[in-house]
């Protein structure tokens, strides 16, 4: 059991970063399909602010997978 | 106790014989000619171009002349362009509009093409390598790779980005209104109180710092969010033998992330040149921007 459990690497400060960008673009990603089917008008609108949140969500987590040691 | 140490030696020998069957595609390109000094040509620099010449010769073929009745191939194109310019014309606003669209084009046509080329049969699969001792063939030096999944040149892509949009923000904005935009007090006066205003204009002050360094990351995570995505999917693919259900979400992602590279590089502009005209398109929404600020 122990071999196995060893060969399990990587790095638990930048997997914790990206679970949470994770989460964070797919809450987004929720609520911009919800607001889309509310408002279809407005999907335009919705699609940028989804977009630039998405971005600096996924940024911290591309920050925590380059730069976490 | 035996029968579960029995059970994990023989998973980890599995994995460890699927890990030797399909190794993950190499970090780095592999270099096919090194010229000397220091210039090397590599596979993914070496598909760059042949997509690019192929993209050319294909658009220069369908349009040939532009003409004003539009033949088959031109009306293709053209409609390709018209659903862009209505999906970018809010985003970037009416004033910086015209410079920006080109290149906005030629970067979502352009990085669309490069991912969907590493989905091409014979990309990343054909080339140098060794045999084993038991007769496994390994790949070392693919012929091909895919050029967006190169991490040097999504540097470059979005390098490319980044310049053009400091230039469109100097020329249609100006130094006065970034500095505004970025630092200013955006507070309206009249509504709130004379004692916190002051307190305002300091938190106003910080946060300047803060956008400073987020744009000053954004060519990294740009580069990052479109090389991380292409090489992952070029893993997953080798990964699996190509399987079909993951082949059809690659070309997804080929086309979002295009799509995400273009729009942030079109929100980037957008939030620095469009201010105030984008509740009315169709009124002159010059007199209102000037107005606002």
């Amino acid at each position: 059991m122990y071999p196995l459990l060893a060969e399990i690497t990587g790095n638990i400060a930048s997997a914790l970063g990206l679970l949470g960008a994770a989460i964070g673009v797919g809450l987004i990603g929720t609520k911009a399909a919800e607001s889309v089917g509310r408002n279809p008008g407005a999907s335009g609108k919705i699609l940028v602010q989804a977009i630039i949140g998405m971005a600096l969500a996924e940024g911290l987590g591309i920050l925590a997978l380059f730069l976490a040691k | 106790m035996s029968l579960a140490k029995k059970f994990f030696s023989s998973v980890a020998a599995l994995s460890l014989a699927t890990s030797a069957m399909a190794e993950g595609v190499s970090p780095k390109a592999s270099v096919l000619f090194d010229l000397g000094g220091g210039w090397r040509i590599t596979n993914s620099m070496l598909t760059g171009w042949m997509i690019s010449l192929v993209i050319i010769t294909l658009i220069l073929w369908a349009v040939r002349q532009p003409k004003v009745l539009p033949g088959k191939a031109q009306s293709v194109f053209e409609s390709v362009l018209e659903a862009l310019r209505d999906l970018f014309e809010p985003i970037v606003g009416k004033k910086a509009f015209p410079a920006v669209f080109p290149l906005l084009v030629t970067l979502f046509i352009f990085i669309l093409i490069q991912n969907w080329s590493g989905l091409l049969p014979g990309v990343g699969t054909i080339g140098k390598g060794h045999v084993d001792a038991e007769g496994h063939f390994h790949l070392t030096q693919p012929f091909v790779r895919p050029f967006t999944a190169d991490f040097n040149s999504t540097i470059a892509l979005a390098l490319i980005s980044f310049g053009a949009f400091l230039i469109i923000i100097f020329k249609y904005a100006g130094p006065k209104l970034i500095l505004w935009d970025l630092f200013g007090n955006k507070a309206d006066k009249k509504e709130t109180p004379g004692w916190l205003y002051p307190i305002l204009s300091l938190v106003f002050l910080v946060v300047g710092f803060i956008e400073v360094f987020s744009i000053s990351i954004r060519p990294f995570t740009l580069s990052v969010r479109l090389f991380g995505n292409v090489f992952g999917g070029e893993n997953l693919l080798h990964g699996t033998g190509f399987f079909p259900v993951f082949y059809f979400m690659e070309l997804l992602v080929g086309l979002i992330q295009a799509t995400v590279f273009t729009l942030l590089s079109a929100v980037y502009v957008g939030l620095i040149c469009n201010h105030g005209d984008d509740h009315d398109h169709d009124h002159a929404a010059d007199g209102h921007a000037e107005a606002h600020h």
